[in-house]
């Protein structure tokens, strides 16, 4: 395959307009030639006028399209293009003219074919120039752009394209069809004139250096029109191209855009400082949305905020100073005034009567700006402006100008506006760190959560003559329920289960420490009874003074089946004998620990020593099981464990447990419901181990 | 809920507790014993014919107090409790510790 060179269009059509340029100079340079000679040179008017409308198509494909790549909304450099398009032509017409002018009456001066060339150049460079303004026109027009302006200007650009073949029908003769056609090509654009909404959008600087420029423009029009009018007036040319409808038309569409442009720059030039004045409200609006984000402060909103009410109101002086008891202290910003005028002034705000009741008003969100006089010297008006955030004043804005009433309605309104986004912004601020900081503690509850899981033993040892198996649910992400096997020795193991008052993050806390002391005091070796008047002696030290911890403690011996317990304020547990079929909470006294923190504890624990056969099931429980409340207000009790435990006691422990959870849940309708930490542990009895 | 009165009687300061006592509002059963103490009584009665419930929470402000009465000499008893809350006071080994009796009768005997 052969690839083809991409078509450049910009460049084929530059050249494609040269050349039909070229081709109708020689066209009429010969036919000039054939006149002179008395020769038919057999060239009619039409193939000129045929090269004419090809070089006007070829020059508006070559700038539609060059314009079109470097499209940018910069209008001063939309102009400049036309301007500079506009010197170059008139400066070329001027040489040519001037030429002559020095020529006077020599040879030179009168030699058609030299005359002839010469108005082909001037002929090209003001179509070029024409053409290209009216593309750069088109811009300007079509700038924020609806249909009907669009529709307009399709419709233009057909009656542009139909007056090029104009001249077939009309023979290049200045007659009714070629004014009638010429007024309403002028009225069309004079319609699209209208379309000069770009020009709000200069600057005040801008604006002067767009009517140097467009007045730039309407000087080289006018000159270029005059020069042509002359060559026709002169007759002296075979074939007139510049009496074409076309061109006139262009002339008085690029003249009247001009013209229309610079008399609106002109008269927009005052109001122009009020339309910026609007813009950078705008963006100020924008800016004070924006600027706080989490790690910034809020000062710099503060800031923007004040920068932007001055702007708005030409104030010659401000302060804004937050109430001392909001946590950003030392936010006090001073513009164009020092220390000792602020309290100066502030003591002449201070004593004003609406001042006061300003500060005295009860309902901050329906506080609004004030404005004030003031006998000062300088300033002569001020603005008193609350800030308030979540109904509450977290401080204030005062402007100040040099005027008296300076602050009227609308700038009264613009500041509170102002004050408002800026309230919003700093409100939103502190919700955000707010909202960061609880995100935080959740982690650190999450951390805590996995740790306290991690206190509870991921394997309970036992012997392969009882079978055991534990569960633990917290009503917060932290419990004080706490469960736990040890290994004496071969034959000795000992189950412990506890319950700390309370729940939640104190209740987890005192859990841990129960945990330390039951690992230290256990290894000593200690009888049931021992262990708990040392873990009441050891806890009574840690525990807060409203809190205690209930535990219930085995010590298990499988060589003798021997059963040793102790009891401190803890649920009873359910001892199932198989050989009987019957089932019994085991209570007796025993004090929780941490009630009585003295020696006197000692009187209050006891020990129980029970045998145990193949088949018994211990069921170590925490309140929050026997007290789960169903929606009536029923506990869920102890008869309904036990009758449970003796339905399911052929079951394995796991098995056993997971009804009892099963039903607890039944019973109290949903996990959810149950509002207080609850835990078990179930063993079952096999036989003696061989 | 919870509701708390105070009376006088029989040389006692009688509180009566109305509703259930939990975590949540156990502060206010600690304010009101805390009242009575600064206002010296010696004789301290709790009224429990009204209290439904009472959590680990709620017997804490009990056990808190056991030590500070013993010095200070301030009698404290307890009556008239339903059976399910006797029974919590009983597994937490407090009736070994805080006088409760069946009625206010034998309390103020007792």
């Amino acid at each position: 395959m052969v690839k083809l060179p991409a078509i450049h269009i910009g460049k084929l059509s530059l050249l494609l307009s040269i050349l039909v340029w070229l081709a109708l100079l020689f066209v009429d340079l010969v036919r000039l030639f054939g006149i002179i000679n008395e020769m038919d040179s057999g060239i009619s008017d039409e193939i000129t006028w045929i090269l004419e409308i090809l070089f006007f198509f070829t020059l508006y494909g070559f700038y539609s399209y060059s314009i079109g790549k470097n499209i940018q909304s910069d209008f001063l450099n939309l102009l400049w293009r036309a301007a500079s398009t506009g010197i170059f032509a008139s400066g070329v017409a001027l040489l040519i003219e001037l030429f002559y002018l020095s020529m006077g009456e020599s040879k030179l001066a009168s030699e058609p074919f030299l005359k002839n060339f010469f108005y082909h150049v001037n002929f090209a460079l003001t179509a070029v120039f024409l053409i290209s303004s009216a593309l750069l026109w088109k811009h300007l027009i079509l700038y924020q752009k609806n249909k009907p302006v669009v529709k307009q200007w399709q419709a233009f650009e057909f009656a542009m394209l139909g007056s090029m073949f104009f001249v077939f029908f009309n023979k290049n003769n200045f007659d009714y069809s070629f004014l009638f056609g010429m007024v309403i090509l002028l009225v069309i654009s004079a319609v699209l004139s209208g379309n000069l909404k770009w020009i709000p959008y200069l600057t005040f600087k801008e604006k002067w250096k767009s009517l140097l420029f467009l007045f730039i423009i309407l000087i080289c029009t006018g000159y270029l029109f005059r020069r042509l009018l002359a060559y026709s007036e002169a007759e002296t040319y075979q074939v007139n191209l510049t009496d074409n409808l076309f061109l006139v038309a262009l002339f008085g569409f690029i003249f009247i855009y001009a013209l229309f442009s610079f008399l609106v720059t002109l008269f927009n030039l005052p109001t122009s400082s009020v339309f910026e004045q609007k813009l950078t409200e705008a963006i100020n609006f924008q800016r004070l949305s924006q600027s706080i984000q989490p790690e910034e402060n809020e000062e710099q909103v503060l800031d923007i905020l004040l920068d932007s009410c001055m702007s708005a109101s030409y104030s010659d002086g401000a302060w804004i100073e937050m109430n001392p008891e909001e946590q950003v202290v030392g936010i006090n910003q001073l513009r164009f005034l020092d220390e000792p005028t602020k309290q100066e002034l502030w003591e002449l705000i201070k004593n004003q009567k609406s001042a006061t009741d300003w500060n005295s008003e009860n309902s901050p969100e329906l506080l609004q700006p004030v404005p004030l006089k003031l006998e000062h010297p300088r300033y002569e008006s001020a603005l008193l402006v609350p800030l308030v955030i979540n109904k509450s004043t977290i401080g204030r804005m005062v402007l100040f100008k040099e005027v008296r009433d300076g602050f009227n309605k609308e700038m009264v309104n613009i500041i509170s506006t102002f004050v408002r986004q800026a309230c919003i912004a700093v409100e939103n601020h502190r919700l955000l760190n707010q909202a960061i900081q609880n995100e935080r503690y959740q982690e650190e509850l999450k951390i805590a959560q996995r740790v306290q899981k991690a206190l509870l033993p991921a394997k309970l040892d036992h012997p392969d003559s009882f079978e055991i198996c534990a569960y633990s649910n917290a009503a917060d992400e932290v419990g004080g329920d706490y469960y736990d096997t040890y290994k004496l020795d071969e034959n000795r193991y000992v189950l412990i289960i506890g319950d700390v008052s309370g729940k939640g993050t104190s209740a987890a806390f005192h859990m841990s420490q129960m945990k330390g002391v039951f690992h230290s005091l256990i290894q000593l070796n200690l009888s049931p009874a021992q262990f708990m008047i040392k873990a009441n002696s050891a806890l009574s030290k840690c525990l807060e003074r409203n809190h205690f911890i209930t535990a219930s403690i085995f010590l298990i011996n499988i060589a003798e089946q021997k059963i040793c317990h102790s009891r401190a304020g803890h649920v009873p547990t359910l001892f199932y004998q198989a050989k009987e079929a019957k089932s019994e909470f085991m209570l007796f006294d025993g004090l929780g620990l941490g009630i009585l923190r003295n020696k006197q504890y000692e009187n209050h624990v006891q020990e129980r020593t029970f045998t145990y056969e193949a088949g018994d099931i211990l069921v170590l429980i925490t309140d929050g099981i026997v007290e789960a409340k169903n929606q009536k207000g029923h506990q869920f009790g102890f008869e309904r464990i036990r009758s449970l435990v003796e339905i399911h006691h052929t079951k394995s422990p796991r098995e056993i447990q997971n009804h009892l959870i099963d039903s607890l849940h039944a019973f109290v309708g949903g996990d959810g419901m149950i509002d207080d930490d609850y835990s078990m542990m179930v063993v079952k009895f096999q036989s003696i181990s061989s | 809920m919870l509701r708390l009165e105070k009376t006088k009687e029989n040389n006692y300061d009688i509180l009566s507790i109305t509703g259930e006592v939990d975590a949540s509002n156990s502060v206010i059963l600690d304010e009101a014993i805390q009242e009575l103490i600064a206002g010296g009584s010696k004789f301290i009665l709790i009224d429990g014919k009204n209290l439904e419930y009472i959590s680990s929470a709620g017997l804490g402000v009990f056990m808190s107090y056991l030590e500070d009465f013993q010095e200070q000499g301030i009698n404290l008893k307890i009556c008239e409790l339903t059976p399910r809350v006797y029974e919590v006071f009983k597994i937490l080994g407090l009736d070994q510790l805080i006088p409760i009796y069946q009625d206010k009768t034998m309390a103020f005997a007792g």
